[in-house]
């Protein structure tokens, strides 16, 4: 009988280091030690042939030869982004979390994102393999050892997020789309900003999850978008990245809006029904929202359509049509 | 007994009936959102059912947070107790029977199917709990006998089965792999009267093992000795077993899997007044139940605005204790 106690003294560091991981999981797209480095080095025209340098936000220089024909994305915002700048038909292969565009979908498997097979990686003969931060840093380093070259994408706001593009457009060989890509998000986001830049702050508070009830703290792209759309992020107070949050706080500090991902547990309805939550002004005015978590989790040009939403549930009367 | 009965006998009890009290009004009194003192009379004098954000959090989420935990502590407790004295093994805790564990994947079967309408997690994590309970039972089960290793053994087997198909099922969760690692880990966040309503479940089978007081003392010297002092010492077990399965199905539904708390509180305890039952239980259901207020007190306030989950609180203030208790012991 007292074999159970090492196994449920295993089981408990699993499940702290499963916790652990999520955390690094979620905060992938977040909290990056590494500032976004200045756009480039190396070459200045990407449609001179020659060695293409770029530094990634690893802080690592990557250097390839020659635009990359076949890339292996191992985090679902690079296959996405790959695609928006028109490179999806040199992606080989993506993983099984790889679920947009729905070409994505049908592209052999290396894994899935926390687990990528170094093996299949490998057989996909790829050119330059687009990687993201946290929880794939070590398997940088072992995908490097092997030869291969890794771009890892980890921006921490939307500027990093439109730099990041930039770079991946040099290097796959399509900076003409890149620009595009990247022109049409800043018209998004200044657009935005011109509707709401002069309006009161809202206080908005952003649930990632609801039991237990998670928030989207600081240094988070939700933050960064919150702040952009005129909001104030009551998340934030609660730390970085996606800490739990106290339901006597919440009802404390009564946000003005909230906005959920959506989910089955995370239906508005369900949400004012919550215990203690019919006292919310939010819920009381009927501003309980829920938003796509791909649309402002992913660092993708897609962040720029979830700000848009984000600022419609802010700040609605903005966006009403004259 | 003659000049220090009352002292040996009662002074505990009563002692921790002042602790109980204490940690009870402490536990309401403070929490991440502070109330001042008038507010608090305010609210309690005027009672549920004002929509004002403070009375909401005093009534709507302090209160059958605190209520719970108190429940939780003293099932663990007192199952932790009963175990530990019909297994003759001081590391038994309320998890051995396998009842937890078949608890955590209801839960977690609740938790990915998303089903509407009721606190299901809690509702199958009660039903898994108890179908276990069927399970180990019948394995245990010789006639009108129960035999006590066959049901350890059993209960440890399942454990890991259950184990192994919540692993399962949690790979396979993605987003919701969040809700389960918490489950798992053991938490008041979130709960509010529905779960109160099913812990008050507990309330009578806390009571049950005071009426075996004396069984229970005198079984303790072996169930030979028992059976002739005429101890029905079967149906002692049956019930007492019983008792300490379904607080543990209760407690592990509405909170999940809290550490150490069914460990370490029947060993304070002991050590504290003696194998005496009459005392040992009273002052186990109690203290108990105001060490998991107090614990979860520091859930809710230590790193506030943001949680920590109560059963790491629990085993990282109980592992130090538990060792410093087992050396002490040695000596």
């Amino acid at each position: 009988m007292t074999t159970t106690r090492p196994r449920r003294g295993l089981g408990a560091a699993t499940l702290l280091l499963v916790l652990l991981a999520l955390i690094a999981l979620l905060g992938l797209t977040g909290c990056g030690g590494s500032a976004g480095t200045g756009s480039s080095g190396g070459s200045p025209s990407p449609a001179a042939s020659g060695p293409i340098t770029v530094t990634d936000d690893a802080g690592k220089a990557v250097t390839l030869k020659q635009p990359a024909a076949r890339v292996v994305s191992i985090a679902p915002a690079d296959t996405e982004s790959a695609f928006a700048l028109g490179a999806g038909s040199k992606v080989v292969g993506d993983t099984t979390f790889c679920d947009y565009p729905a070409a994505a979908k049908a592209l052999p498997k290396v894994g899935d994102f926390a687990n990528p097979s170094v093996e299949k990686i490998v057989a996909l003969r790829p050119d330059l393999v687009l990687a993201a931060g946290g929880i794939q840093a070590n398997l940088r380093s072992e995908l490097e050892n092997l030869g291969l070259q890794v771009f890892v994408v980890d921006p921490h706001d939307l500027a990093g997020v439109m730099a990041d593009i930039e770079k991946m457009g040099r290097l796959m060989g399509v900076s003409d789309g890149a620009a595009k890509v990247v022109q049409q998000m800043k018209v998004t986001i200044a657009a935005v900003q011109q509707k709401v830049g002069s309006l009161p702050k809202a206080k908005v508070f952003f649930e990632i999850y609801g039991k237990p009830l998670m928030a989207a703290g600081s240094g988070t792209f939700i933050n960064d978008l919150i702040a952009t759309a005129g909001g104030i992020n009551v998340g934030a107070q609660a730390g970085a990245g996606y800490p739990s949050f106290s339901t006597e706080v919440l009802i404390k500090v009564n946000p003005d809006v909230y906005v959920a991902v959506k989910g089955s547990q995370s239906e508005p309805g369900a949400i004012a029904k919550r215990p203690g939550y019919g006292s919310l002004k939010a819920v009381k005015d009927g501003r309980v929202y829920t938003i796509a978590d791909n649309l402002v989790v992913r660092p993708t040009p897609r962040l720029a359509q979830g700000l848009e939403e984000l600022a419609k549930m802010i700040h609605p009367e903005a966006f009403t049509t004259q | 007994m003659t000049r220090s009965g009352w002292a040996n006998g009662w002074l505990p009890v009563v002692g921790v009936s002042g602790l109980f009290v204490a940690c009870l009004v402490i536990s309401l009194s403070f929490g991440p959102a502070s109330l001042s003192l008038s507010q608090l009379l305010h609210y309690v004098t005027a009672g549920p059912g004002d929509r004002q954000p403070g009375s909401t959090i005093f009534w709507q989420i302090r209160m059958p947070r605190v209520l719970l935990a108190f429940v939780v502590g003293a099932s663990l407790s007192v199952a932790g107790v009963i175990l530990q004295d019909l297994f003759l093994n001081p590391l038994t805790d309320p998890y051995v029977t396998g009842v937890s564990s078949g608890a955590a994947l209801g839960a977690t079967v609740g938790i990915v199917l998303h089903l509407p309408g009721m606190p299901w997690m809690t509702v199958l994590a009660m039903t898994g709990g108890l179908a276990t309970l069927g399970i180990v039972w019948t394995a245990a089960r010789r006639k009108a006998r129960i035999d006590v290793y066959v049901l350890l053994l059993a209960g440890v087997t399942i454990s890991y089965l259950a184990t192994a198909i919540v692993s399962v099922l949690m790979i396979r969760a993605g987003q919701d792999m969040h809700a389960i690692v918490y489950w798992l880990l053991g938490s008041f966040s979130g709960r509010s009267w529905p779960e109160v309503k099913i812990a008050l479940i507990a309330i009578p089978f806390l009571i049950v093992p005071l009426f075996f007081v004396r069984e229970m003392n005198i079984m303790l010297q072996g169930e030979k000795r028992a059976l002739e002092l005429g101890v029905d010492v079967e149906r002692t077990k049956r019930v007492l077993l019983l008792t300490a399965a379904v607080l543990t199905a209760v407690a592990v539904s509405v909170s999940g899997i809290i550490g150490f708390v069914g460990l370490v509180v029947p060993h304070v305890v002991r050590l504290l007044v003696g194998p005496n039952h009459q005392r040992l239980l009273p002052v186990a259901l109690l203290g108990g139940a105001a060490m998991m207020g107090v614990a979860d007190l520091a859930s809710r306030t230590m790193l506030a605005p943001t949680e920590v989950p109560v059963g790491v609180v629990t085993t990282f203030f109980g592992a130090p204790l538990f060792v410093y208790l087992l050396r002490r012991r040695r000596a």
